[in-house]
């Protein structure tokens, strides 16, 4: 039985609910009741379809083998589960998809941010070996490490707390949220421990993606004020 | 919420369980002997994944090992060890993931004996000469992977 992913998890959703209410947004917006469930359904159909993709990916026929399918802890394809996530929640909200994208964007990059930060309970904290002063090894070992993970953490809270700020136009806080998240990951995946180098296209797309809606959200219209927490 | 949390809990407790044995003779037969001695003799390090073909955390980080001897097999030493299993598993197994390097066929789970441990999966990270330097056991993900085995390659390079 491994219970520290189950911690990991429940690290990210606890940041989420702590954070929603830090912001004000634990209840009703923009009609729609609990966002932040809403936002956790959306997680975790994407880290289904991330689970089958990654299956796929390896070989493994998901409709033969079934039960792999909740071995979340064997690989979740990220580009799949993020891209899923993100649909999800378009068709979750989306007769008020402005509204609430933007007043979940913080919320969410929060919740990432406790998911890196869930690596203290997996003792999967470290990167690449690194001799700066707050470099640390495993147990027994004399090799000291980046903390990448923590960074990691660190970027989405910074990401979290500027977009928290940001209430002025429609689609503008969910881009920041994106373009900011993309390039955290772009940032960390170089020193993050990898088979494959990781999916840094993909993290380079998103951040590219997010700047782009960064752009096109400040050339329209703002939107009224307390739109995003009414 | 607390259907989240049933699900939650549902997918990090996922793991094998024991399953009856039987015998057969198509992979090499492990000898502990003869498997301590060689990793003394090992001038690389090595590193042991034990697994069963009726292990579904065992199938699911099947890519990774062949992955990962891709990608360091040039520095270190991979070998696989069927435990407690059948030969037409094993070969089904193989085949299914064209696991590139050795297996051993330990039906009774004799590696245990040899470094330690319990339950499938186990990797074990060997330097040269046989000493242990780290046990995973469980299942294990691509970044604990590629962690191991470089700290494998630094502890051993120096």
């Amino acid at each position: 039985m491994e219970f520290t992913l189950l911690f990991a998890v429940l690290t990210a959703v606890a940041t989420m609910g702590a954070t929603s209410l830090l912001l004000g947004r634990s209840g009703r917006i923009a009609g729609i009741e609990r966002p932040v469930d809403v936002l956790i359904g959306a997680a975790v159909i994407g880290m289904f379809a991330g689970r089958v993709a990654a299956m796929v990916i390896d070989g493994v026929n998901p409709f033969a083998n079934p039960g792999q399918i909740i071995l979340v802890r064997a690989g979740v394809d990220t580009r799949v589960a993020s891209v899923t996530a993100v649909l999800a929640l378009l068709w979750m909200t989306r007769s008020r998809l402005p509204q609430i994208i933007d007043a979940v964007a913080p919320i969410a990059a929060a919740g990432l941010g406790g998911w890196h930060a869930g690596c203290l309970w997996r003792g999967t904290c470290l990167g690449a070996v690194s001799d700066l002063p707050w470099a640390y090894g495993i147990e027994g070992s004399s090799v000291t490490r980046h903390p990448v993970e923590l960074y990691a953490a660190l970027g989405m809270a910074v990401v979290a707390l500027v977009v928290s700020k940001l209430t002025e136009r429609p689609w503008f806080a969910s881009s920041v949220t994106v373009a900011g998240v993309a390039l955290v990951r772009l940032v960390t995946e170089p020193i993050r421990p990898s088979l494959s180098g990781g999916p840094v296209l993909f993290y380079a797309m998103a951040a590219m993606v997010g700047l782009a809606g960064v752009f096109v959200a400040r050339i329209r219209p703002a939107a009224p004020p307390g739109s995003l927490t009414g | 919420m607390r259907k989240l949390l049933i699900l939650l809990t549902v997918l990090a407790s996922a793991c094998g369980a024991a399953q009856p044995v039987a015998s057969g003779g198509d992979l090499p037969l492990f000898d502990a002997g003869e498997f301590t001695n060689r990793l003394e003799a090992s001038e690389r390090p090595t590193v042991v994944n034990v697994w069963a073909s009726w292990c579904l955390p065992c199938r699911s980080e099947a890519p990774l090992f062949t992955a990962a001897h891709a990608e360091f097999s040039d520095r270190i030493d991979f070998i696989g060890i069927d435990i407690q299993d059948t030969q037409e598993g094993a070969a089904e197994f193989l085949a299914e993931f064209a696991i590139p390097y050795e297996n051993l066929f330990d039906v009774n789970a004799g590696i245990r004996g040899v470094l330690g441990g319990q339950g499938v999966p186990i990797t074990y990270f060997v330097a040269p000469g046989g000493a242990l330097v780290d046990t995973h056991f469980g299942i294990i993900d691509e970044g604990q992977l590629a962690l191991a085995l470089d700290e494998l390659i630094q502890a051993t390079s120096g």
